[in-house]
């Protein structure tokens, strides 16, 4: 089906905003996708309806990236056509651009029988995709509190994808993840067929929620959910007391995941397709989380395990999630912080592979970095006590990082045990300062937000150390 | 840095109440009691921290400092009852005896008479505030369908106050309007941001020693001034006056030059 001659009009002038973007050496993720959706607002579910196989959408707080890149690649691996928004933003109009720009000026797709689209979503704006696409399947990793000043609490955030997935088409899958209470908890208002993934390995967990856990609340009936077992954040094995619900029984559980480190894991799995087991190149358990949120999303499409397993094992780390690299004879290791939950993992991380950091910990407060900054204070910094061999402090926000690290204590001990601190509020002298006074062969650690990990990236890229993210 | 130790170390003690703190923590409210710990812990004061959680009695001459932070209409209607008919008393009777307190945003809401949220019922308050709250979309008859139309008419931005002869430094993020009666005064004037309703440039509210306010940040770390007011207040009840050294608050200084001249 062709789009109707108003949605021409807008395919031609989304078109011609990406030549020119292009032309001036910018990428447009937003930009051809938003004029061509104030014209026809329509635009994206026209050209969609092109997609021979229907579209996947992704979305959750934190993991999104990575689970798309691992379902891509398997669905490469299966032979299929992905058309992804890795170009376009994850607002439905960076997925808008995303089609602009592969469709021909008729408004035709590749007429191929294998075109699947896989699409992340922004959280925020997922009722809005699902309202344009209509999707066959939808992966939640999960949701957790994120930029507060935009998108408010998560409970909010909550109510609105239920409402949305009310206007689901019945046919459509959901795959929840089973460990977070409010995504699980969406499962059970709708009639469409679901599949539950979940943490089954004994040996993860503690009995204690972090600080950083947002939804401490049975989602039904609002009394305080009992965890037997806590893995991060709010995710873990949870009941109601009062109303006894409690975390449904995933089908596709792991029930041994071994952690190495920043090398990655090994994760035995059962599902409904056999047992599997997958190895993820990537640090932590968040990542094992991602593996086995995408290899749910594979397996339900009909990818052999074989092709599961050979993407999940091949995907490279997104952009800033823990990527290492050689600068004048130092290593780096570039870390993005997102939002309270994000920073704790890293932290855990970092943490379990060096006994002490060289530090430089950048926060901006653009509007992708979140405006307000006290989400800081509901990380657990008082980990870093006594880990630190300095610290540099940097981004716009640079004097309220001081102000948190002072408070934490980190900044105290013997006074040859005291970490310095220094604030430099521009990046590229705090990155240069700490390769500086980082000895050659030794690790800098960078921690940043989105907007300071996207300059720094880029300054290195400049350089000539990190091919630009769209390659990597 | 330079901690400087009281010579009467560990015989003073402030008590904090912390109302609710397993269902009111968000937007790193909870940073202003590691700041009132710290600076207490920096003179050689100590702090015992009491959370107050649903169902915890409350012994009144126990409190010194009472805290409350911010949460969604949710979690506030989860706390309102408890707060309401079990705490009310125990924490009126606080108040009028020179207990201090910090409200912030939910918090400050709930000490008020009154809350109109955008969906269900009013909820009554302690009414320690001579102040009424009404939901933004509750008072424009508007109806709230997605994230676009819920932020339309939310008060979220940075905010400076005139505060006895200083500023106070923050950020705002509530969908509440509240509105000050005859026997409430406004913690300070709004310089930059919307303060109590966005209209008549008052921010917070302030009855005895309890201090509301709609600044996150958090708070009490970018204000040390404020943080020191309100831990003296607290002591004086108690104890008298107690060796109150100077900090070296640089860091301090530093991070509230940076918010004074942020963008809104």
């Amino acid at each position: 089906m062709s789009p109707t001659a108003a949605g021409l009009v807008a395919l031609e002038a989304g078109k011609g905003t990406r030549w020119l973007l292009r032309r001036s050496g910018r990428g447009g993720t937003s930009l051809p996708g938003l004029i061509a959706e104030r014209i026809h607002p329509r635009l994206a579910g026209e050209l969609a309806q092109g997609i021979r196989n229907g579209s996947l959408l992704i979305t959750g707080t934190n993991g999104k990236t990575t689970s798309t890149r691992m379902i891509v690649a398997a669905l490469r691996g299966a032979g299929l056509i992905p058309l992804t928004n890795r170009e376009g933003s994850n607002m439905l109009r960076g997925i808008t651009t995303t089609l602009v720009a592969a469709a021909s000026w008729r408004g035709r797709l590749p007429a191929s029988d294998q075109l699947i689209g896989v699409f992340e979503v922004d959280e925020g704006h997922l009722p809005a995709v699902i309202d344009a696409l209509s999707p066959r399947m939808l992966l939640i990793t999960n949701l957790f509190r994120d930029q507060l000043d935009r998108y408010f609490e998560v409970d909010f955030v909550a109510s609105l994808w239920a409402t949305a997935f009310q206007r689901l088409p019945a046919a459509t899958t959901l795959i929840l993840n089973a460990d977070d209470p409010l995504v699980a908890y969406l499962g059970e208002s709708v009639s469409n067929p679901v599949l539950y993934y979940g943490l089954e390995d004994g040996r993860w967990g503690r009995s204690q929620l972090q600080h950083s856990a947002d939804s401490r609340r049975c989602p039904r009936c609002a009394s305080d959910l009992q965890y037997s077992r806590s893995f991060y954040a709010h995710l873990g094995h949870y009941a109601c007391a009062a109303c006894g619900w409690h975390r449904p029984t995933p089908r596709l559980s792991a029930w041994d995941v071994e952690i190495g480190g920043l090398e990655g894991s090994t994760i035995k799995l059962q599902t409904p397709w056999g047992p599997q087991t997958l190895e993820v190149p990537l640090p932590g358990l968040f990542n094992a989380y991602n593996a086995i949120a995408a290899a749910a999303t594979a397996y339900s499409l009909g990818v052999r395990p074989d092709a599961v397993k050979a993407a999940v094992g091949d995907v490279p780390g997104a952009f800033g999630r823990l990527e290492r690299f050689e600068l004048d004879g130092r290593r780096v290791l570039l870390a993005l912080v997102k939002n309270p939950s994000s920073f704790d993992q890293v932290t855990e991380i970092l943490l379990r592979n060096r006994s002490t950091l060289r530090l430089v910990l950048a926060l901006n407060d653009n509007g992708q970095d979140s405006r307000d900054v006290s989400w800081i204070w509901d990380v657990a910094i008082e980990q870093l006590c006594g880990r630190l061999a300095w610290v540099i402090a940097s981004g716009h926000r640079a004097a309220d990082l001081a102000l948190r690290l002072k408070y934490a204590g980190v900044l105290e001990g013997p006074p040859d045990g005291r970490p310095a601190l220094s604030t430099m509020p521009v990046l590229a002298d705090a990155v240069d300062e700490g390769l500086r006074r980082t000895p050659p062969g030794e690790e800098l650690t960078i921690i940043a937000t989105y907007t300071a990990m996207w300059a720094l990236r880029e300054r290195f890229v400049r350089r000539g150390h990190l091919a630009p993210f769209w390659q990597a | 840095m330079s901690a400087p130790h009281a010579s009467a170390a560990g015989v003073v003690t402030l008590t904090i109440g912390y109302l609710y703190p397993s269902v009111l923590s968000q937007y790193g409210d909870w940073g202003n009691v590691r700041c009132l710990q710290q600076r207490c812990h920096w003179r050689g004061i100590d702090v015992e921290i009491l959370p107050l959680e649903v169902g915890t009695a409350i012994e009144a001459s126990a409190v010194d400092f009472f805290f409350m932070g911010g949460g969604a209409d949710s979690q506030q209607r989860l706390i309102a009852r408890d707060l309401v008919m079990a705490k009310g008393d125990a924490i009126r009777e606080a108040i009028d005896a020179g207990s201090v307190a910090l409200l912030i945003c939910a918090g400050y809401q709930m000490w008020g008479r009154r809350y109109r949220p955008f969906r269900g019922d009013d909820l009554e308050g302690l009414g320690i505030f001579d102040a009424e709250t009404i939901h933004w979309a509750a008072e424009e008859k508007v109806t709230i369908r997605d994230i676009t139309s819920a932020g339309r008419g939310r008060m979220v931005g940075n905010v400076v106050v005139e505060w006895e002869g200083t500023t106070l430094v923050g950020f705002e993020n509530h969908g509440g309007r509240t509105y000050l009666g005859a026997g409430a005064r406004p913690l300070g004037r709004v310089v930059v941001g919307a303060g109590n309703n966005g209209k008549d440039h008052t921010e917070g509210a302030i009855v005895r020693h309890a201090y509301g306010t709609y600044l996150h940040g958090p708070l009490l770390p970018k204000n040390p001034a404020l943080a020191d007011h309100l831990i003296r207040l607290a002591l004086q009840r108690r104890y008298g006056e107690v060796p109150f050294p100077p900090l070296d608050d640089g860091l301090e200084g530093q991070a509230r030059e940076v918010a004074l001249h942020l963008h809104r």
